[in-house]
C-alpha cells in the first residue's frame, strides 16, 4: 500500500525539506492550484469531508483586498490525535498547505489555531514558523515569488466546540467561544467579516502533498467518492494504538483494528467508534465494511475525524456512555437550547441509568426523542452530533434487554 | 420570489426572514429568543421549521427566504422536535415546590406557558433540574431570580442592543451557563439604570421588579398613617390592559376610584406636580438662557437616564436640569405644603406613588431626595392590588382625583409619552417669553416613537433647537453627537426607555411597538380633552406659588424642589 505521509519526510529538518509542493504552486495560477486539488478528490478532514478545491474556489473567486485561512488545529475529539501526530512530526509539510492555500485562494494572511493542551505541537509550529519566516518562506515576496504570506498562530483556551469553525473564529476574535448563525459561511463572511478558509490541519498536509506530485497519485487511491488516503488514530483496547495511514476502500474496519493496531485486547472486540465519539458505534458484526465515507455512511456512522475507538466486550458500557454524556454535557457552548439542555438532561439521565445498571424502555424512548431533536435544530455540528455515539449504543445493545 | 408555505404559493418582492413570511401568511411560529427589537439570534430554535431538500431543520428567525422554496411550519420532525426541546426547557426551569407557576411574577404573562400551550405539551418525561443559583436581591428597583431563567439572552441584548448599558452578560459555557452581572456583583452593584427593559423582555419570571405592595398595605390598615397616592400620567392608559382590555384604553377614573376602594386617604396626580416640574424647568431654561448658562439643558424627569448619565457621561452632569422629577416634586410639595394645609405632621403621612417605571424606586431613595415618597409601585403591582381586592376595574363607576394636588393640564397628562415634556415645556416658555397666546398648541414634530427627533422652534425671533430623545441607545448616541461638536441643542428631552414612560420597564406585559403607539394615541387624546392644556394656567399650581412658592426658582423651591447629581463613573 502507498504511504502518502508517513513514508518518507519523517524526522526530516528545514534543511533538508524544500517545500516541493509550495514551488510547484507557486509556478502555477492559482485557478490551476484548486483544478489540481478538485481533481485529487481531498475532502475535509476534520470530519464534514466538504470538498476542499470547492471551498478554496469559493473564496478566490470573492474579490476582496482582505481574506483569511485558518488552519482548524484544535483536535478535541476524543480518541482522535493524528492533527497533533502531524503537527509534531511534518510541522513543514502542514505550514506549507496553508501557505499553498493563501496563494490559491488570493489570501496573505493565515492563522493556525492550535488546541491549548498541545503544549509540544506548539512549541514545534512556533519554532517552525519562526524558521519559515527567516528562510524567506513566510513574509514579503515569498521564494522570491510576487505572493506574500503572514502565518500567525492562535493558542486555543481549551474548548471542544472551537473545533467547530464559526466557534474557532469567534475564538480569535477574542469572543466567547460559540458557534455564529450560518449563512453567512465563513467562505463569505468569516473571519473579521471577510471570506475565510477553515481547514483541518490533515486537509493542508494532504493538499501539500497533493501539489508535490506532477500526476496526481491522490486521485488514483481510494474509491469515487472517498479518495486518497486517511490517517486513522487508534486507541482504546487494542495491542498496537497509534496513528496509521489507510488508503480509502483497501481495508475494512476490522483489517485496520487486527492487521494495523494488532487487535483486540481482551477476550473480543465489544463495538468499534470509527471516527471520534461523535460517529455511531459499529458493533462486533458490523466491522466488515469497507473503510470510506460512503460505506460507513450506510452503516449509519462516519469516517469523522478519523479516531478510532475499540472497546472490549469486557468493558462496562454504560461507564463509557457516561463518560460520553458528561463530556457532551460540559463541552456545549450553551448557546443554543437544543444542544445546552439536551445534553444536559442525557447527561443526567445516563447518569440514573449508570447507578441502576440498566436503562428502561421509557428512557430509551426520551434518550432517542432528545437525539432527535437536538440532531434536528442544534445551531451547529456540535450538537447535531453530539447525541449520535450515545443513541446508537443505547440503540444497538440495550433495546432488547431492558425491562420495563 | 416565490416561495410554498405548507404546500400554498406566497410571493414577496424581496428577502425576508421565514418567520416574516409565514406572519405575513398568518403561519404563527413559536419563538422565545425572538423578539422584534431585537436583532435575531437563533438559540431557542423552536421556531425551526423543515426546508425541502435540506438536511436539518432551519431556524425560520434567521433564515431567510429563497426563490422556490418550499417550507413546511408543523410537519411530524417538526413538531416532534419542538414539543421535546419545550420539555427540555420547562425542566431546567426551576419547576419545584417553591419555585412554582402559582406564584411567579409572570403567572399572567408568561411566554413559556403559552408556548408550551401552543406546541402541545402534554409531558415532561424528563426529570426536573434545578441551577441552585442565589437570587439577586442587591437592587432597589430589580429582583433577578436565576432559578427562573433559560437563558434565552433576551436581556441580555436588550440592555446591549437597545439601550447600550450592557450590565447584563452570559458567563460560563454548557450546562453552567448563565446570565450574570459583572463580577456577579449583582444589579445594584454595577452600573444598572434601573430602567427594566430587562423584565420587560424576560419570557419567563426570572426578572421582576422589587414588590412594596406588602409595604403599603401595611400603610393603609395602619389607622395612625394618612396615605395618599399619586399616579404618573402613563400608568392612566395602560393599566385596563391588566384587566384583558384593548391597549390604548383611558381608565382613568376607573383607577381613581378603585385606588380610593383600596383605602387611601387622598388620590392625588402625578401631572400636577408635571405641570409644576414644567414652571420650574422651562424658567431653569430661560434663566440660563438670558444668563449664557450651561446649554444644552437636559430634562432630569427619568430616572433611568439620569443614572446613565451619571455613570457614563459626568462631565455633562452641569447639563442635567437641576428639576426633581414630578415624582419627587410631588412629595416635597405633598410633605409640606399639603401637609401643613391639613396639619398633620410630615411622619404620619405617607406617600405611595404607581409609575410606570422601576428606575423610580430607585430614585425615591436617593439619598439627595430621600423622604420625599415612601414607596413606589409599578403599574403592574397595582394591578395586583386591585385583582387582590377583588375591584373590577373595567367596572368600576369613575371618579375624579382630590383637589388640590389631583388638579393638573394636559401639558402635565402628555409627560407621559416621548416627547411630552419638550412639548409641554414649549406651550410654557412660549407665553412666558412672548406674552402672546400660543395659538397652535400641538408641536407635532416631537411625537412619534422614532429614537431622536429635533425641532427648530421660532419663539420672538429666537430660533430654539430641541431635541427628544428616547431609549438609553440614543441617549448614547445624541450625548456622542454633542461631545463631537456634531449637533448643538438649546434643550434636550431624554427618557430611558423606548416611547418614554408609557414604554417603561413598570408597564404591563407585554409592552411592544404596536401597544406604545396605541398608549401614546391614549395620552394626546387625555391631552387633547381638559380644559386647561399650559401648566402655566393650572389654577392650582397658580394658588401653590401664590400661597406657598412664591415664583419659580425661588428659594423655597429651590429648598423643596431642586436637587443634586453624582458622578459615578
Amino acid at each position: 500500500m502507498e504511504k502518502i505521509f508517513l513514508k518518507k519526510d519523517l524526522g526530516k529538518s528545514l534543511e533538508e525539506y524544500d517545500f516541493p509542493g509550495l514551488k510547484n504552486a507557486l509556478n502555477m495560477e492559482p485557478q490551476q492550484v484548486i483544478n489540481k486539488i478538485k481533481e485529487s478528490g481531498l475532502r475535509g478532514r476534520g470530519g464534514a469531508g466538504f470538498p476542499t478545491g470547492i471551498k478554496w474556489e469559493t473564496v478566490l473567486s470573492i474579490e476582496d483586498d482582505t481574506k483569511f485561512i485558518i488552519c482548524n488545529a484544535d483536535e478535541g475529539e476524543p480518541g482522535t490525535f493524528k492533527d497533533r501526530f502531524l503537527l509534531e512530526n511534518l510541522p513543514f509539510k502542514v505550514l506549507e498547505g496553508i501557505i499553498i492555500s493563501g496563494y490559491a485562494t488570493g489570501s496573505k494572511y493565515g492563522y493556525i489555531y492550535i488546541r491549548g493542551e498541545y503544549v509540544e505541537a506548539i512549541k514545534i509550529v512556533k519554532k517552525a514558523i519562526e524558521k519559515l519566516y527567516e528562510k524567506n518562506i513566510l513574509g514579503e515576496n515569498i521564494l522570491n515569488s510576487d505572493f506574500s504570506f503572514d502565518l500567525k498562530l492562535v493558542r486555543g483556551a481549551g474548548a471542544y466546540v472551537c473545533g467547530d469553525e464559526t466557534s474557532l473564529i469567534n475564538s480569535i476574535e477574542g469572543d466567547r467561544g460559540k458557534s455564529r448563525i450560518k449563512p453567512p459561511l465563513p467562505v463569505f463572511e468569516g473571519l473579521y467579516g471577510k471570506p475565510t478558509v477553515v481547514n483541518n490541519v490533515e486537509t493542508l498536509a494532504a493538499a501539500a502533498e497533493i501539489m508535490n506530485y506532477d500526476n496526481n497519485p491522490y486521485s488514483e487511491m481510494g474509491t469515487e467518492k472517498s479518495r486518497g488516503t486517511k490517517l486513522v488514530s487508534i486507541s482504546g483496547d487494542v495491542n498496537k494504538p497509534g496513528v496509521y495511514e489507510v488508503e480509502f476502500g483497501k481495508l475494512t474496519v476490522r483489517d485496520i483494528v487486527q492487521e494495523l493496531a494488532g487487535g483486540v485486547k481482551g477476550e473480543k472486540i465489544g463495538f468499534v467508534i470509527p471516527g471520534g465519539i461523535s460517529t455511531e458505534a459499529l458493533t462486533e458484526e458490523e466491522l466488515d465494511v469497507p473503510y470510506t465515507y460512503e460505506n460507513l455512511q450506510k452503516m449509519g456512522s462516519n469516517i469523522g475525524s478519523g479516531g478510532m475507538i475499540v472497546v472490549s466486550s469486557q468493558r462496562n458500557y454504560l461507564e463509557i456512555v457516561k463518560n460520553v454524556s458528561d463530556f457532551f454535557r460540559d463541552e456545549t457552548c450553551g448557546t443554543c437550547f437544543p444542544c445546552r439542555e439536551g445534553n444536559k438532561n442525557i447527561s443526567k439521565i445516563v447518569s440514573d441509568i449508570y447507578k441502576r445498571g440498566y436503562p428502561t424502555s421509557k428512557e430509551i424512548e426520551i434518550i432517542s426523542d432528545i437525539q432527535y431533536a437536538v440532531s434536528s435544530a442544534a445551531r451547529c455540528g456540535f450538537g447535531e452530533s453530539s447525541l449520535n455515539l450515545i443513541l446508537s449504543l443505547f440503540e444497538k445493545f440495550y433495546t432488547k434487554k431492558v425491562e420495563v | 420570489m416565490k416561495v410554498k408555505i405548507n404546500n400554498r404559493e406566497y410571493e414577496f418582492d424581496h428577502e425576508i426572514s421565514i418567520l416574516d413570511a409565514t406572519k405575513n401568511a398568518h403561519i404563527k411560529i413559536p419563538t422565545l429568543c425572538y423578539s422584534e427589537k431585537l436583532e435575531p439570534f437563533g438559540s431557542c430554535r423552536l421556531c425551526s421549521v423543515e426546508i425541502k431538500g435540506e438536511r436539518t431543520l432551519k431556524p425560520a428567525c434567521v433564515t431567510k427566504i429563497t426563490d422556490g422554496m418550499e417550507i413546511f411550519t408543523h410537519s411530524q420532525r417538526v413538531r416532534k422536535t419542538r414539543k421535546t426541546i419545550m420539555e427540555l426547557i420547562i425542566a431546567s426551569h426551576g419547576i419545584s415546590c417553591n419555585l412554582n407557576c402559582l406564584t411567579c411574577s409572570k403567572s399572567g404573562s408568561c411566554e413559556i406557558k403559552e408556548i408550551a400551550e401552543e406546541i402541545g405539551v402534554t409531558e415532561i418525561r424528563v426529570p426536573p433540574i434545578y441551577n441552585g443559583l442565589p437570587e439577586d436581591r442587591s437592587s432597589y428597583s430589580i429582583v433577578r431570580e436565576p432559578q427562573k431563567c433559560i437563558v434565552c439572552n433576551r436581556c441580555v441584548r436588550k440592555c446591549s442592543e437597545v439601550q447600550s448599558v450592557n450590565i447584563l452578560t452570559i458567563a460560563n459555557r454548557g450546562p453552567d451557563t448563565y446570565v450574570t452581572t459583572f463580577m456577579d456583583k449583582g444589579m445594584g452593584n454595577v452600573d444598572c439604570t434601573n430602567c427594566g427593559q430587562c423584565i420587560l423582555e424576560c419570557p419567563t419570571g426570572a426578572l421582576h421588579e422589587v414588590y412594596q405592595m406588602d409595604q403599603v398595605w401595611n400603610a393603609l390598615s395602619d389607622e395612625s398613617k394618612f396615605v395618599i397616592v399619586q399616579t404618573a400620567p402613563a400608568v392612566r392608559v395602560a393599566i385596563a390592559e391588566e384587566f384583558e382590555a384593548e391597549p390604548g384604553k383611558i381608565a382613568t377614573g376607573q383607577m381613581v376610584a378603585g385606588l380610593r376602594l383600596l383605602g387611601f386617604d387622598k388620590v392625588f396626580d402625578t401631572n400636577f406636580s408635571a405641570d409644576l416640574t414644567i414652571m420650574e424647568e422651562a424658567n431653569e431654561f430661560l434663566e440660563r438662557f438670558k444668563n449664557n448658562g450651561k446649554l444644552p439643558l437636559f430634562t432630569s424627569c427619568s430616572p433611568g437616564w439620569v443614572k446613565f448619565l451619571e455613570h457614563n457621561y459626568p462631565d455633562f452632569i452641569d447639563n442635567l436640569s437641576s428639576c426633581k422629577s414630578p415624582q419627587q416634586m410631588f412629595g416635597a410639595i405633598a410633605k409640606t405644603y399639603y401637609a401643613n394645609k391639613l396639619g398633620i405632621s410630615k411622619e404620619d403621612m405617607v406617600v405611595v406613588s404607581i409609575m410606570p417605571c422601576t428606575a423610580k424606586k430607585f430614585e425615591r431613595v436617593r439619598p439627595e431626595m430621600k423622604g420625599d415618597v415612601d414607596y413606589v409601585l409599578t403599574t403592574r403591582e397595582l394591578a395586583k392590588m386591585f385583582k387582590l381586592a377583588g375591584i373590577d376595574l373595567l367596572n368600576v363607576p369613575t371618579e375624579d382625583y382630590d383637589e388640590p394636588l389631583g388638579i393638573s393640564s394636559g401639558a402635565g397628562a402628555i409627560f407621559g409619552a416621548t416627547g411630552g415634556v419638550m412639548e409641554a415645556a414649549l406651550r410654557t416658555a412660549y407665553e412666558v417669553i412672548t406674552g402672546e397666546e400660543l395659538e397652535k398648541l400641538d408641536f407635532e414634530a416631537v411625537r412619534g416613537i422614532e429614537g431622536i427627533k429635533e425641532a427648530t422652534v421660532e419663539i420672538n425671533g429666537i430660533n430654539l433647537k430641541v431635541a427628544v430623545v428616547n431609549g438609553l441607545g440614543n441617549a448614547r448616541k445624541v450625548l456622542e453627537m454633542i461631545k463631537n461638536g456634531e449637533k448643538e441643542y438649546h434643550f434636550v428631552e431624554f427618557m430611558a426607555c423606548p416611547g418614554g414612560c408609557i414604554g417603561g420597564g413598570g408597564q404591563p406585559i407585554p409592552t411592544n411597538n404596536e401597544i406604545i403607539l396605541k398608549r401614546m394615541q391614549a395620552i394626546y387624546e387625555i391631552d387633547r380633552s381638559l380644559p386647561i392644556r399650559k401648566s402655566h394656567e393650572n389654577p392650582a399650581i397658580k394658588t401653590l406659588y401664590e400661597e406657598f412658592l412664591e415664583e419659580p426658582l425661588s428659594e423655597k423651591s429651590h429648598e423643596l424642589l431642586h436637587t443634586t447629581y453624582l458622578a459615578r463613573s
